[in-house]
């Protein structure tokens, strides 16, 4: 079947594709009908990335944080206009023989398998009209949750991964570090699957007020260490993300564990003296899988978790064609505020 | 009931190709129609599709039917020798088992690149007004000549629209319109809605898009394949 298709070609280039979608055995046709756009979708939007990765990369559909809805699925496992979140991680079957497989161990999982794609990194993501989807990768969305809600499932699940990589006891004193939208999702996500403390550590007096947490300290506040933190998550990124690492090992508690959430283009410096001194672990914990994706769906249907979500929406964005398309690009570039616009596919 | 009535009566004269109509035409390993039937077959709205066939080229269009799984065929009816008579032979079989308020999308199956969104706003539109028909702006002058050598006028370009398909109706209407027309020996329109303005009824109209042009000539086969690239880009 037809259907049209945003890829980028060049930086801040978009181009019309019309796509012919086969769906096969195992898959269903999905209509994109909201999607949000992340912080990787903008990189690759403004070229941010080096040459080479590009050249390797254009022309791609951008968006893996997307809902939609079923119009065909040839395994009858859904019905036609039920609604479903797309996880964007992919392992093939044929290609799931690797010499040192990660897809079974709990801690790591399919996301870091190297034969695995992620949409609209190392596949084509979700910036179209349709997608023909493996229904393995589909997930209902509950029913009393509004679609719009549902695109933070992906950022829920990376928070959910996060959480369950450091193998806690649910009753550690958390820092999290970072006042952007993953600092957010982290720190409301703990607050209701965690049980010990958790304290938020930014810049943003503003938006730092808006976190669900039990301590709001800004950075630099020596007090920070009379929390006595076991565990801490860095959600900075760019060019902060030494500040903000190099901050919690020295917070941290000898034996502390840390979480790496925030993307640097640039190597970043940490003090690894003092991570050998009070003896730290480091963890990356960026990717979810699709039982982190399950378990994010169950959350969001709590409905006092809803509402702190609902908080993170700024607008609703209608993309009724390509330029519609372009300007939700540029509006996110703009956003400075805590929250995402949500994207409404009318193609 | 939302049914879509796809023609595929023509025999293609404009493209020059002798051994089949346009319509089955191969783009990229599936011919022109089934890349039609599949949009609304996969079209929640839709209930059942009728296609007009030249009797020739019935069976033909069974297999693909079978190759390409299209469901939601119900009616597989012959063409007639117009335009007109074909729809009006559609229009016949359908009334023997649909209602009057049934919504009859009529789509011209050289058509391919037709939306979903084209498709729900035609249903909405005659659910709401009886009649639609879909249309764009024209953004060119259109020069109006009777000899075809000196123009006789350049209407107003902000009030002229290019008519596409779908165009659809409330079977009754479609049904009166069809059968004032016969009546009056009226056998050669190239247009439904024409027919249902020549009942004293209202045509609203709905907004096409420029992609969803007609394949009628080697350059419209030829955008077509440009403008399908087959999304499979290998991305490492």
């Amino acid at each position: 079947m037809l259907g049209k298709s945003f890829k980028i070609v060049e930086p801040r280039r978009f181009d019309l594709y019309i796509d012919d979608l086969v769906c096969a055995s195992d898959e269903a046709i999905v209509k994109i009908e909201y999607a949000a756009i992340c912080k990787a979708d903008l990189r690759y939007y403004l070229g941010a990335r080096d040459k080479r990765t590009l050249g390797f990369k254009y022309p791609m559909n951008l968006l893996h944080e997307a809902v939609g809805s079923i119009i065909l699925d040839r395994t009858n496992r859904f019905k036609v206009g039920e609604r479903v979140v797309l996880v964007p991680n992919i392992v093939p079957k044929e290609k799931h023989d690797c010499a040192h497989c990660v897809c079974a161990r709990p801690d790591l999982g399919e996301n870091y398998c190297p034969n695995s794609f992620f949409a609209s990194s190392n596949y084509n993501g979700f910036a179209r009209e349709y997608v023909n989807y493996p229904v393995e990768y589909l997930l209902k969305i509950p029913i009393n949750l509004e679609p719009q809600l549902a695109t933070f499932a992906e950022l829920i699940s990376v928070a959910i991964s996060a959480y369950r990589r450091l193998s806690l006891n649910g009753k550690e004193t958390i820092g999290v570090w970072g006042d952007g939208i993953v600092g957010y999702l982290l720190s409301t996500t703990l607050r209701h699957v965690h049980q010990g403390k958790i304290v938020v550590v930014g810049k943003d007096k503003g938006k730092l007020r808006q976190f669900k947490a039990h301590a709001h300290y800004l950075a630099g506040d020596p007090k920070i260490s009379e929390e006595e933190l076991e565990i801490a998550y860095e959600c900075v990124g760019g060019g902060f993300s030494a500040e903000a690492i190099n901050e919690i090992i020295d917070q941290i508690v000898v034996g502390g564990r840390i979480g790496l959430t925030g993307v640097a283009e640039e190597q970043v410096g940490i003090n690894t003296r003092k991570i050998l001194e009070k003896g730290l672990s480091l963890y990356g914990v960026t990717r979810s899988n699709k039982n982190d994706f399950e378990k994010a769906l169950a959350l969001l249907e709590n409905e006092k978790f809803q509402a702190d979500i609902a908080q993170l929406v700024l607008k609703e964005l209608m993309i009724n064609d390509i330029t519609d398309f372009y300007r939700a690009f540029e509006a996110e570039l703009e956003n400075k505020s805590l929250g995402k616009n949500i994207l409404r596919f009318n193609l | 009931m939302n049914i879509a009535v796809i023609l595929a009566g023509g025999i293609g004269n404009r493209m020059g190709i002798v051994d089949k109509p346009k319509q089955f035409i191969d783009i990229y390993g599936k011919p022109i129609i089934v890349h039609t039937l599949e949009v609304f077959d996969n079209h929640p709205e839709i209930d059942a599709i009728a296609v007009v066939c030249l009797n020739e080229w019935m069976d033909d269009l069974r297999i693909l039917l079978r190759k390409y799984e299209i469901n939601k065929v119900k009616w597989l009816v012959e063409g007639g020798e117009t335009r007109q008579l074909s729809v009006y032979n559609a229009v016949q079989t359908l009334a023997v088992e649909c209602s009057d308020d049934d919504i009859i999308v009529v789509h011209d199956s050289v058509r391919p690149l037709v939306t979903h969104k084209i498709i729900s706003s035609n249903i909405a539109g005659a659910k709401q007004f009886g009649a639609v028909d879909t249309v764009v702006p024209t953004a060119d002058t259109i020069v109006r000549s009777v000899d075809g050598e000196k123009i006789n006028e350049i209407p107003l370009r902000s009030e002229l629209y290019l008519g596409q398909t779908p165009q659809s109706f409330r079977l009754s209407l479609l049904k009166r319109a069809h059968e004032k027309a016969r009546a009056e020996k009226n056998i050669n329109s190239t247009d439904d809605c024409q027919l249902v303005l020549q009942l004293g009824e209202e045509v609203h109209l709905v907004q096409g898009e420029k992609l969803n042009f007609k394949i009628t000539s080697f350059d419209d086969l030829l955008l077509l394949k440009a403008v399908i690239k087959l999304g499979k880009t290998e991305i490492l």
